[in-house]
């Protein structure tokens, strides 16, 4: 009989499980289990349950005194895929009475899946092979990643970081880097660093993967050897600051990369920065933007960063931008669906879910339908696209670009 | 395979130190409850008293057996090095110490704020919470009553508390024990109509949800049907100042007096439940009674160097 080895699940992950209440105050709120689709193993609750009766019955007193209890494949791999069919949105941490970290938790029993030989799911593999062999998850050539900065590259001058000191590294990110619908956000991010005075630099093609997929994905040690790569770059290059405009690889950087290696600049998402560049007056914003905008909070930026007021400063700084809030907004907001690959496992629960937001937004009576993160970029505009939605969807870089260059 | 790293001599070592500790714990918890005179236990027959004292003994021990297995299995985490029962033997000093040294005040705000007082649930219902909070502290209330209680009775043998017109035996064993069993009894009932009547969405009632409401209960239940019989009946000690107890006073209203004659049999039976509901715990949901506190510590408090 196979036994789980529970060895690769956080001590306190396992406190956890036995402290949760079963209030069930998480599967309302869940975007995948209680909203999209009502199936109570996807809930946070159904998947405490679930798991922890597994390996309570090979390890509790019961297993002690009579044997470790048999569970079958079709149970594991069915848990398996249901605990891939969450977002790791972090709502359920929002909610719980019990103050249950249930981010960390999903991510280690995505870690404890993969340990186990259950996943991770044949459909994320070919990202995994992606980032393992290519540096980035789209099957794109390491020669590619900086191709973006040429459109650019008669306005500003973007240093390479590598060769040529610079005080702010931007660190771009594999999906602006190399998503044609997504190069806007790094292209406006850059001219909007140049606009403000800022001597900023990026790792070009050198840069590799933050490993947040990996790392969401439960493939702990792939992400380390990425990390320690990425973090070998850094002591290269010597920033002060590493500004990222990717909240999956901000919250990778900030919070995953000190865990394997350090990190001596401090690291800031680019709504942070470009708050701060707007307050000491380096980035001026003097062109009107006539529209009303309704801001949908990253959950990898708000939830599991804390940072909600920045993009929302950043928005009502704008000359003529009106900004309206979604009914769930901040730490109540709803996910957009992309988030713990979801979207790569389970394009159709990803759409139903960010179709929920983005009627979320409608409601508003917004023109223009704003984030800060390339994955609720893609995600929420596969789904304006797919309504026939009247809504524009566009990154917070996009309208800064809009407010201070003109364009 | 977990224990690869570690020889067979430690790890037989810290396995039998953790059991011996065990051991010596409801040795002691034993030797006291079989010591104490209980003089102003009010049945009969000794022979009931001596099941129910068996009950409490073999009770504590699943109890202790079952929060021993569950915490062993949080040591089968990761970074483990060594047997979980090692992990334990040494992470309790460690975080005992560091408690101790550095973060008394801390730990106690975030007990008192998030486990007794839960904040974050007053915030998303305050039904929910009153709810809550009447059960909880009705069931922490009548078990530092009934340590008071029985420190002042069977050890210091302190008259007002034995007294019939005593204030302690008025206030603190009659008023004191009523009123917690109370708020306890309110806060069941609101969550046995939530979850058996109205069922809300959210809430999804299996087996274990089912017994441990109905559970507490009979036992809280149980606890006033015995008293309303024992003021009925004029049994020792419910002779005098019947309306002190106050909810007792009002089930006595509607049982005969003659039921009085079974009083130590329904003694017994509320007394076994009582011990057998203890034993229950750490095999129910019961149990986040104890971990919840201990994750919110261990995630508040504990610094990352006290690694667990």
């Amino acid at each position: 009989m196979k036994k789980l080895d529970i060895s690769k699940l956080d001590v306190l992950a396992l406190m956890r499980y036995d402290a949760c209440t079963r209030c069930g105050e998480c599967t309302s709120t869940c975007p995948t289990g209680g909203e999209a689709q009502d199936v109570e193993l996807v809930t946070p609750r159904g998947k405490i349950l679930r798991l922890r009766e597994f390996y309570i019955g090979q390890y509790g007193l019961r297993a002690r005194l009579l044997g470790a209890k048999e569970i079958p494949k079709e149970q594991l791999d069915e848990l398996t895929k249901r605990a891939y069919e969450c977002t790791i949105c972090g709502q359920c941490k929002t909610v719980c009475p019990a103050h249950l970290d249930t981010i960390e938790m999903w991510e280690n029993m995505r870690e404890f899946l993969v340990a186990n030989g259950l996943a991770p799911l044949p459909a994320h593999e070919q990202i995994i092979k992606s980032i393992e062999n290519y540096d980035n998850p789209w099957m794109q050539p390491r020669t590619q990643r900086s191709r973006w900065s040429k459109r650019v590259e008669k306005d500003v001058r973007i240093k390479d970081a590598l060769k040529d000191r610079a005080e702010v590294l931007y660190f771009v990110g594999c999906t602006a880097a190399y998503d044609p619908n997504i190069k806007d956000m790094a292209i406006n991010s850059a001219r909007t660093l140049a606009k403000a005075g800022v001597d900023f630099g990026t790792l070009g093609n050198e840069e590799g993967c933050c490993g947040s997929t990996l790392l969401r994905t439960g493939l702990l040690e792939s992400a380390k050897k990425m990390a320690l790569k990425n973090i070998d770059l850094f002591e290269k290059a010597r920033p002060s600051l590493i500004v990222t405009s990717c909240a999956g690889c901000y919250k990778t950087i900030r919070q995953d990369y000190p865990k394997v290696g350090k990190v001596n600049a401090k690291t800031v998402h680019i709504t942070q920065f470009l708050a701060e560049l707007i307050d000491s007056g380096r980035l001026k914003m003097n062109k009107r933007v006539e529209a009303v905008a309704t801001f949908h909070d990253p959950c990898h930026l708000g939830r599991h960063n804390g940072i909600y007021d920045e993009p929302r400063k950043i928005l009502e700084a704008i000359p003529g931008l009106k900004l309206v809030e979604m009914d769930r907004n901040r730490d109540e907001a709803r996910c957009c669906g992309a988030g713990g690959g979801v979207k790569t496992a389970f394009p159709e629960l990803a759409q139903k879910i960010s179709t929920i937001r983005v009627e979320d937004a409608e409601r508003t009576g917004a023109d223009m339908l704003v984030t800060s993160c390339p994955f609720c970029y893609q995600s929420l505009k596969a789904a304006i696209d797919a309504k026939g939605s009247k809504l524009r969807m566009l990154d917070l870089a996009d309208v800064v670009g809009m407010a201070c260059l003109g364009d | 395979m977990i224990q690869a790293s570690v020889s067979d001599g430690r790890y037989l070592k810290d396995r039998a130190s953790l059991y011996l500790l065990f051991l010596a714990v409801v040795v002691v918890f034993s030797v006291i409850v079989l010591l104490l005179p209980y003089e102003t236990v009010y049945v009969k027959d000794r022979a009931y008293l001596g099941l129910f004292l068996a009950t409490v003994i073999a009770s504590v021990a699943v109890f202790l057996l079952g929060v021993l297995c569950n915490v062993l299995v949080w040591m089968r985490g990761k970074g483990l090095a060594g047997s979980p029962e090692g992990r334990l033997l040494k992470l309790v000093p460690k975080v005992i110490r560091f408690v101790l040294r550095k973060g008394v005040l801390r730990a106690s705000s975030v007990f008192v704020k998030e486990a007794l007082y839960l904040s974050k649930l007053k915030d998303r219902s305050v039904t929910r919470w009153l709810m809550h909070l009447l059960i909880l502290g009705g069931f922490l209330a009548t078990f530092v009553l009934d340590l008071i209680v029985t420190f002042s009775l069977d050890i210091v043998k302190y008259r007002p508390m034995i007294e019939e017109q005593g204030w302690a035996k008025m206030w603190i064993r009659d008023f004191g024990f009523d009123l917690a069993g109370s708020l306890m009894l309110i806060g069941l009932l609101i969550a046995a109509v939530r979850r058996f009547v109205l069922k809300p969405k959210i809430v999804r009632t299996e087996l274990p949800d089912a017994v441990s409401i109905l559970f507490l209960l009979a036992v809280v239940l149980g606890g006033f049907i015995l008293e309303g019989i024992g003021i009925a009946g004029r049994i020792e000690g419910h002779q005098m100042n019947d309306v002190y107890s106050f909810l007792g006073y009002a089930f006595s209203r509607v049982t005969p007096n003659s039921w009085g004659q079974y009083y130590d049999q329904v003694w017994l039976v509320h007394g076994v439940m009582s011990s057998l509901l203890i034993a229950y715990i750490p095999f129910s949901k019961l149990f986040h009674m104890i971990a919840t506190p201990i994750a919110i510590e261990a995630d508040k408090t504990l610094p990352e160097e006290v690694a667990l």
